[in-house]
């Protein structure tokens, strides 16, 4: 009788699961086509315009998403500007999980010395709000690309290390994993051939979480001016311009956020829709 | 282990905690202002002849050896001696101090906020997760929650004060202007807040006390409020700890984004000037409230929680 | 004269796929101070029995004809309003689960103070009074004190008790348990049944186990359920000593017991159909081995058992 009702269940978190990666994924892939097409090659109309044409709002048959204070066509900077935006936030992704990663995984696996000052670590750097050390450090290493992808990843293996940990333990407690050792596989092959292929789901909605959380702190840095180089067309600066105009073109402030929230909500979905999947499954089917 | 032990040991840790916390800030400030050039000249400014910058490193004493530097440097922490800001020759400490009020302030409305919205919201979701108008509602948040709360805060400014000119946008003029700024930085929070109430409501629902309770004759509206939500808000408590910082950085922003005088903003002015001594201490203050705060959580959390409060019987 | 009287109740899962049918027409009755058993494996309908009586059905789940009359109240068409007046007042339950059953962030006294001021207007110190009772009533040593324990402070016996005293307290007319021992050790078990067998008794009680050396400690008589209908039912001392359906025959042949060692076990080859499954000849013929072609006609309860051909009283067939 009752065990009629989980099936349901589970029929409906399925077809979220699997919706909300696809719409999500979809988005995604779009924007990451545009990135590379027109991103990287924009428009002459993303750097300079005519100030004749300043302050245009949108229009279909004339500028899409209108113009800024200095008569460039919003769409071509909104596309320029994805590859910065989007192009830190993916660098310090990886940053973030190619050190977190490895980190979390030897706490799991090292009892005793190693775990606890892995612990300590990474719980006194989460405690700790990132943006301001994040703005601290760019204000003296100057701005730019490189420089910011690299602090903001820097800023953020704690985490991924700390979400690692806890699912690698989680892991390691399953039947088979410990059927292994008894068995007398050598620790890194255990983690390798069993542990990291179980953490696929975790790294994957983790991987999309925090794309999205560096896409937002890269917006910020810039919107704060202490981000990207203040010439350069990233969503934050877009953002930052955009205040001073609020009330001659709203638009130079949706258009931004419009990509910015985009992104993030592409990114939350794909993110959650594989841990309805993961949960639907108990594993990831 | 007794409830008081365990807040001692709970306290040890922070306690330690914070000092390496602070041991490393200090460190990781020391190495950053060298790294970056003479300090020496990053002190005395752009347009210094070489004369000042010389008469700086003297004063600063950043002739001497490295080493020599950093104990010097280690001491003068200690002794929460930050120097004076570059800019207003006033305390560094005392300036970071007058401002901290501000911002707490702000926090404390955001997290009223926060929880006014939460709760209530969360609560009506979780308690009937499959209704259709749950799922409308849950898809509103879903989609509030990927918008980053600064643009947040430039959407409200511009909807409530260019446009339908309501209020203002500048700074702490009496309470009116507490809205936008609060409802801002609680929007950090609160869409993640509702999310995890509502799971953790309709997971509590689920639960078999659920069922003991509802065969003693409990109604609907009892069971929510008086069973499941205890159960739900516990873990809901315990994100708001992790989320201080989070919400540090928020109001960093936001502070910036509404000229509100709080030592967010006036952390992220030094940083552009590169006031150094401000900035220290700024970073300090945080470091301390920080660790305060998840002292204070874990205490708060043994003292609600039933099963941490020690055994007995 | 029945305390609780159940008439060819009939219910279901109307809406849920495949319609399913979880009791198919079931008599029963339990007199003033008597003790019923409701036997039968999992998915037999047992519970549902129970719930029903409560108003507790999960959702989906519907009463489709017959009729709980309980001291000659009709139970059938209550609204919520007067169901919450019955739960815990007129109808006690127990569950099965102690560890979940109990919500670890309030007290017991405090969770029995909510059931007492719901039903019985007393001040706030005079519930603290009745359940202080309430708890030296199961058997819970320094009862005032553990009025402010939290679950997760009592052992598995200690909140079985206390879930125990739960539906006692305001001295309902009928007691459910629903498999009230089968998350407890076995030494706790025996201490459990006593105290249930006590105060089952002082009322009236609805036992329902899957456990036949459960229902033959403490209930006087036994009503044993087969896919959604009773296929026996009598004294227990009647039922098991000489049971007449082949299904009872053969639960009590798949006990194990210390006489007799060295002989088979005899489990019942195959599996109870599920509750989609039309009934349309007798639910056991698959598997019994004393089906004949008047099998293929569903059964009547006929003399308290439900088979064509009943084993005789004197147990051979």
């Amino acid at each position: 009788m009752t065990h009629m009702l989980p099936r349901l269940r589970v029929w409906t978190q399925r077809m979220t699961g699997d919706w909300m990666i696809w719409s999500g994924g979809i988005v995604l892939a779009i924007l990451a086509l545009l990135t590379i097409t027109l991103g990287l090659n924009p428009p002459a109309s993303a750097q300079t315009g005519s100030l004749l044409l300043r302050f245009q709002p949108p229009a279909p048959g004339g500028y899409l998403l209108g113009t800024d204070q200095l008569g460039r066509s919003m769409l071509a900077r909104v596309l320029a500007g994805a590859p910065w935006s989007l192009g830190i936030a993916l660098v310090a992704t990886t940053i973030a999980l190619a050190i977190g990663t490895p980190i979390g995984l030897i706490a799991a696996w090292v009892p005793g010395w190693p775990r606890r000052i892995i612990r300590m670590l990474v719980d006194t750097v989460i405690a700790f709000p990132s943006l301001v050390i994040a703005v601290t450090v760019i204000a003296l290493l100057g701005r730019g690309f490189w420089p910011l992808a690299m602090v903001l990843g820097l800023a953020t293996w704690p985490i991924a290390a700390r979400v690692v940990y806890a699912e690698a333990m989680g892991i390691m407690k399953r039947d088979y994993v410990r059927a292994a050792v008894l068995a007398g596989v050598s620790g890194p092959l255990v983690v390798l051939a069993h542990v990291l292929p179980a953490l696929r789901p975790t790294l994957m909605t983790m991987f999309a979480f925090t794309f999205a959380d560096m896409l937002i702190a890269e917006s910020a840095l810039s919107f704060l001016g202490l981000g990207v180089p203040l010439s350069a067309p990233s969503w934050g600066n877009m953002l930052s311009d955009s205040r001073e105009y609020m009330i001659n073109a709203p638009w130079m402030l949706f258009v931004p956020a419009g990509a910015i929230v985009l992104a993030v909500v592409a990114l939350n979905l794909v993110g959650d829709g594989v841990t309805a999947r993961v949960r639907r499954s108990g594993g990831r089917a | 282990m007794t409830r008081s032990r365990a807040i001692g040991a709970a306290l040890g840790r922070r306690g330690i905690e914070l000092l390496i916390l602070l041991f490393g800030i200090s460190t990781l400030l020391f190495f950053l202002l060298r790294l970056s050039g003479d300090p020496a000249a990053v002190l005395a400014g752009d347009e210094a002849d070489p004369e000042t910058v010389a008469l700086i490193a003297a004063r600063y004493g950043l002739d001497q050896p490295l080493g020599v530097q950093y104990l010097r440097y280690l001491g003068s922490v200690l002794t929460l001696d930050f120097g004076n800001s570059l800019r207003s020759q006033t305390d560094a400490l005392a300036l970071v101090m007058e401002r901290l009020g501000s911002t707490l302030l702000m926090a404390g409305l955001a997290l009223v906020v926060t929880a006014l919205v939460a709760v209530p919201l969360g609560a009506w979701i979780g308690a009937r997760p499959d209704a259709g108008s749950r799922h409308a509602v849950n898809g509103i948040v879903f989609v509030i929650q990927g918008i980053p709360g600064y643009i947040v805060g430039l959407l409200l400014i511009q909807l409530f004060v260019v446009e339908l000119r309501w209020l203002g946008s500048i700074g702490n003029a009496g309470p009116l202007s507490w809205i936008l700024p609060a409802v801002t930085l609680a929007s950090f929070l609160a869409p993640k807040m509702v999310r995890v109430i509502a799971a953790n409501t309709s997971e509590a629902m689920a639960e078999d006390y659920i069922r003991t309770a509802r065969a003693t004759g409990a109604s609907d509206w009892t069971l929510l409020l008086r069973h499941a939500l205890p159960n739900a808000l516990l873990g809901a408590t315990a994100l708001i700890g992790t989320q201080f910082a989070f919400l540090m950085s928020g109001s960093l922003i936001t502070e910036v984004i509404f000229a509100w005088p709080g030592f967010g903003a006036l952390l992220i002015a030094s940083v552009e000037r590169l006031d150094f001594p401000v900035v220290q201490a700024a970073v300090f203050v945080i470091a301390i409230l920080v660790s305060l705060v998840n002292a204070v959580t874990d205490v708060a959390f043994s003292l609600i929680d039933p099963r941490l409060k020690g055994a007995t019987a | 004269m029945s305390l609780l009287s159940v008439q060819n109740l009939r219910l279901g899962f109307p809406k849920a796929p495949g319609a399913p049918v979880v009791l198919d027409g079931i008599d029963l009755e339990v007199a003033q101070g008597e003790i019923l058993g409701l036997v039968g494996e999992s998915g037999s309908g047992k519970s549902m029995t129970a719930l029903a009586t409560m108003g507790l059905l999960p959702p989906g789940a519907q009463v489709l004809s017959g009729r709980i009359t309980l001291d000659g109240t009709d139970l059938t068409d209550l609204t919520e309003r007067d169901w919450r007046r019955i739960r815990g007042g007129e109808v006690g339950m127990i569950f099965q689960d102690p560890m979940t059953g109990l919500n670890p962030v309030r007290s017991v006294g405090s969770l029995l103070g909510e059931s007492i001021r719901r039903h019985q207007s007393v001040t706030k110190s005079q519930a603290a009074d009745i359940a202080e009772a309430a708890l030296r009533a199961v058997g819970i040593p320094a009862p005032r004190a553990r009025l402010s324990a939290y679950p997760h402070q009592l052992s598995g016996g200690m909140r079985q008790r206390v879930m125990i005293a739960l539906a006692l307290v305001n001295a309902p007319r009928i007691i459910l348990a629903d498999e009230p021992t089968t998350a407890l050790d076995a030494t706790v078990q025996a201490q459990i049944l006593d105290l249930l067998r006590d105060r089952l008794h002082a009322a009236g009680g609805l036992m329902i186990t899957h456990d036949l050396g459960v229902a033959a400690d403490i209930c006087d008589r036994i009503a044993v359920i087969y896919h959604g209908r009773i296929v026996e039912q009598g004294r227990t001392t009647d039922v098991l000593r000489a049971p007449r359906h082949p299904y009872t025959a053969g639960l009590l042949s798949a006990v194990p017991t210390f006489a007799g060692r060295g002989t088979r076990l005899i489990p019942i080859p195959g599996q109870p159909p599920g509750p989609t499954a039309r009934r349309i000849a007798c639910s056991f013929r698959p598997r019994c081995t004393h089906a004949t072609e008047q099998c293929a006609a569903v059964p009547e309860l006929i003399d308290n058992v439900a088979c064509h051909n009943a084993l005789q009283p004197e147990g051979a067939l």
